[in-house]
């Protein structure tokens, strides 16, 4: 997008802005700093300002407009249909070409758009995380040794292990079905962190693809998907890792692609139109996007949920905001969950509501993603569950690192690997029969 | 910009980071929910009565004016620092400090989310009936200074009959405690009424003491859908006229009918001139006689249909609709002046009548709905404000509205109050010496004239 239509854009949007403040009762880090600054209608307001000159766009708005989530759910809150999540993504995009990102971003980006080298320097730090981090007795992770603001690592913070063997490495690039006569081809875009921090996820996807009787592909050519690079402004590095994938992809064969990643999946199905607009691989990323299912679709669209075996636990479940709002998902985990024999599933009170990861933003502001997930932890505890299942891994790690900081027994599961056990338990239910 | 030295002394009062001063939070605290703005100069986020009480005398020093701000949701400018000064966002005074079941009263800071009173009260088993529909994020301070109002209005009342006294900060800094929790206070002028309504001219409240009323036991939710918008109208004079008091009488027309549906997509009768949303509560057996007869009354005055909703979520539905009028505007026009023409309820029809020809007249969109039952309209005019001819349209629209509304005897405000963006009309309303005895009372109270300057008798533009 150039700067034209980014003017465009914002312009057609804020104008729609009533100032009502109906996004003040639903904004996450509103109503958790409770200043008129974080709300989407102040940012609206500023970008207004900015537009008839009455303000440069000053290190001072760039910094008011960091303060989002990207929960989007003002977006669905909004009546008057502002699309405040591309007029942050411009407002973004504008401040960062003028006022640059912060070293450390600009640095992590720059090492994303070299797929191998970024793989390399993981793969590293797997080797070396005891360094920086000890290991936690009860298996939940690491906590950091010192501590590193400039790296969002307070001395608190639980992250989880990274795998010295990532997925992508450990799995060849085509797994056929188990069943004889196979079903089709399905691609599974991994991301980064099922990649390096949670391969137990990914293998929970293959498995339940291969157990209903699809063969696997997993793109090794693929990299990031460039949230983190455009959500922070940086449009440029964004659209090389969107390329990138959509041509790994391309030059696969397959009939779904699938995510377990919310924010892979809407990157994927929504994002890569915006950001690839002018490129001559825009309609390959259309193409892209409307195969993009996330897992739990796939398994309800795709899968026998009458194979699924006993799962004996009591879980609740916790909407990532790319998942409910990005990519309109949120019946289908309830509904899997709930067809699982022997679980027990309670919902938890605003099940929806941000928990407060949303990537960057936790580890610039750490201690305020720290509290709007304090809520998200009340309501899951209330539901006096062992799990709270979700389908982010960004989530989870936020989730976990609040419920060690709680000392909470309460354990984070991703639903894809407890559709995992659940087949499983199935396979083995039909051998004893 | 306010000097250092008194921005330093704001500091030491309420903390480094309850300051703002940035050229950017200026631009930020410029607004509320109107196109109007003016800049303050700092914004100071007390965080209980002494430090309000504090910043107010500091300011009374420094001859600095003072506009208060809960969650500026205002749709009359009120919130606005039109004379610059301090923004006093009173927003960390939210503890609801009370709620006695016995005496069904309820204390509480003026930061108070008000759908956060009606959750609690809901909890002791009491109703805080005022409901407008910015509930969900307008604050009580901001309620009783502009006397919002609410679909519930028809039976129960507005703000102001729920408020039984206050503690407040005058601009000198001293501080007041007007009424009394006793229902039955009759002892001399009514303080209390006075700063309610006042819209932050008078006084900083710093604490409320409101009356609540029983959970009603039972209710009923009700939709009379009409082929013709003033059959609808009609309906509500003839359901009064009648004796009975249902809790509200809300109307739509078929713009607000199909914005919402658009929004919500929740099956609404898109193709109707208009339609009632009915609510009658109470104990089981006068619910369920009222709402046959409304039912009836509807029928009679050309109710195509009457559907009555058979779960909570039904009922829920149907409130979503109304309450998502406000928001849905945005499908129509992106700007709005959201009115709340107020007359009594008998002459209802005759507004909507006329509503209808300033739109023809102006060819301009008008939302024709509102609270119907007690009379407060709130007719929406829709334009694009990088259009000047066609806002220049809607702003003639807007100035007949109010004088139709004058003249039929009503109001200007029913409840967004009068701020700055209605007061040019406010000498019309009170006449030459009411006006004049407003400027009186205003100046007796804050002599320095720096509460909320600019605003209501002390507008400074052109008189209608």
């Amino acid at each position: 997008m150039n700067k034209q239509e980014r003017r465009q854009l914002i312009e057609q949007e804020i104008v729609k802005c009533s100032r009502c403040g109906n996004c003040r009762s639903i904004c996450p880090v509103f109503l958790a700093e409770n200043n008129e600054n974080t709300t989407p209608r102040s940012k609206a307001r500023l970008l207004e300002a900015v537009l008839e000159n009455d303000i440069e766009l000053t290190a001072g708005v760039q910094q008011r407009f960091e303060k989002c989530l990207f929960c989007k759910a003002c977006l669905t809150h909004c009546g008057s249909g502002v699309a405040t999540d591309k007029v942050i993504l411009a407002a973004r995009t504008a401040a960062a070409e003028r006022n640059g990102i912060s070293p450390m971003k600009k640095l992590a980006f720059t090492g994303l758009r070299y797929r191998k080298l970024f793989d390399l320097c993981l793969r590293a730090g797997a080797l070396f995380q005891h360094v920086i981090f000890k290991k936690l007795p009860d298996g939940r992770g690491r906590a950091p040794r010192i501590l590193l603001p400039g790296a969002g690592l307070n001395q608190r913070r639980i992250m989880p292990d990274m795998t010295v063997s990532p997925l992508r490495t450990r799995l060849p690039e085509f797994i056929p079905a188990k069943k004889a006569d196979s079903q089709g081809t399905v691609l599974f875009f991994t991301g980064c962190m099922l990649n390096y921090f949670y391969p137990q996820t990914g293998d929970a996807v293959v498995n339940i693809l291969t157990a209903n009787g699809w063969n696997v592909v997993i793109p090794a050519e693929q990299c990031c998907c460039g949230t983190p690079a455009f959500t922070s402004g940086d449009e440029a590095t964004g659209r090389v890792l969107a390329e990138q994938n959509v041509q790994a992809i391309g030059s696969k064969k397959y009939d779904h692609i699938v995510t377990a990643c919310a924010s892979c999946g809407a990157a994927l199905k929504e994002e890569y139109a915006h950001i690839l607009g002018d490129s001559p691989l825009l309609a390959a990323s259309q193409n892209v996007a409307g195969k993009v299912l996330d897992i739990t679709q796939f398994v309800l669209q795709h899968c026998d949920l009458t194979k699924l075996g006993k799962v004996p636990l009591k879980v609740t479940y916790h909407d990532p905001c790319h998942l409910v709002r990005g990519m309109q998902v949120s019946a289908e985990p309830r509904q899997i969950l709930q067809s699982i024999p022997g679980l027990e599933y309670v919902e938890m009170k605003d099940a929806s509501r941000c928990c407060g990861a949303g990537g960057s933003f936790s580890a610039v502001y750490y201690e305020l993603s720290r509290h709007i997930n304090d809520k998200k932890l009340d309501n899951a505890a209330n539901t006096g569950t062992d799990y709270c299942i979700t389908g982010c891994s960004s989530c989870r790690m936020h989730i976990t690192d609040g419920l060690t900081q709680r000392h909470s027994p309460m354990k984070v599961l991703h639903t894809a690997e407890i559709i995992s056990m659940a087949y499983e338990a199935g396979g083995k239910e039909g051998e004893t029969c | 910009m306010l000097k250092p030295e008194v921005l330093n002394k704001l500091r030491a009062v309420v903390g480094n980071s309850h300051v703002l001063s940035e050229p950017e939070d200026m631009i930020v605290y410029s607004n509320d929910a109107t196109i109007l703005s003016a800049k303050p100069e700092a914004v100071v986020q007390p965080a209980n009565r002494d430090e309000v009480a504090a910043v107010v005398k500091l300011a009374a020093r420094y001859n600095i004016p003072v506009t208060c701000r809960g969650a500026a949701t205002c749709l009359s400018g009120g919130t606005i620092p039109l004379k610059g000064g301090i923004v006093l966002e009173l927003t960390r005074l939210n503890q609801i400090l009370k709620i006695d079941k016995v005496n069904k009263i309820a204390v509480v800071q003026p930061g108070v989310i008000t759908f956060d009173l009606i959750t609690a009260a809901g909890n002791a088993g009491l109703l805080y009936p005022p409901d407008p529909s910015s509930m969900k994020e307008s604050t009580l301070g901001g309620n009783v200074a502009e006397c919002a109002g609410g679909p519930k209005g028809v039976k129960y009342g507005i703000t102001r009959d729920f408020v039984l006294g206050m503690e407040a900060v005058l601009s000198d800094g001293s501080i007041i405690q007007t009424g009394n929790a006793v229902d039955g206070d009759m002892c001399g002028p009514d303080w209390t009424m006075l700063l309610t309504g006042s819209e932050g001219t008078m006084a900083v409240i710093t604490s409320i003491t409101l009356r609540l009323v029983p959970l009603p036991a039972v209710k009923k939710t009700m939709m009379a859908v009409y082929d013709r918008l003033e059959d609808a109208a009609k309906t509500v004079s003839v359901t009064m006229a009648a004796g009975i008091i249902p809790t509200t009488l809300e109307l739509m027309d078929n713009l607000s009918i199909v914005s919402v549906e658009k929004y919500l997509k929740i099956g609404l009768p898109v193709k109707a001139g208009g339609l009632l949303l009915i609510e009658v509560d109470g104990v089981l057996s006068t619910v369920e006689e009222n709402a046959r007869r409304v039912s009836e009354i509807c029928k009679q005055c050309g109710a195509t249909e009457v559907k009555i909703a058979q779960t909570p979520q039904e009922a829920e539905d149907l409130w979503r609709a109304r309450r998502s009028i406000n928001p849905a505007f945005g499908q129509v026009a992106p700007c709005k002046f959201a009115e709340d023409a107020t007359v009594p309820r008998s002459l209802v029809p005759v507004l909507v009548e006329k509503i209808m020809s300033i739109q023809e007249k102006y060819d301009v969109p008008i939302f024709n709905m509102g609270h119907a039952g007690d009379g407060n309209m709130h007719p929406t005019i829709m334009f694009d404000k990088r259009n000047k001819e066609q806002m220049a349209r809607a702003e003639q629209a807007l100035d007949e509205v109010h004088i139709v509304t004058l003249e039929l005897g009503g109001t200007l405000s029913g409840e967004h109050g009068i701020g700055c963006a209605k007061a040019p009309y406010l000498r019309a309303e009170t006449g030459a010496t009411g006006y004049k005895i407003g400027r009186e009372i205003k100046q007796a109270v804050d002599p320095l004239g720096i509460l909320n300057p600019g605003k209501m008798f002390f507008y400074e533009g052109k008189l209608h």
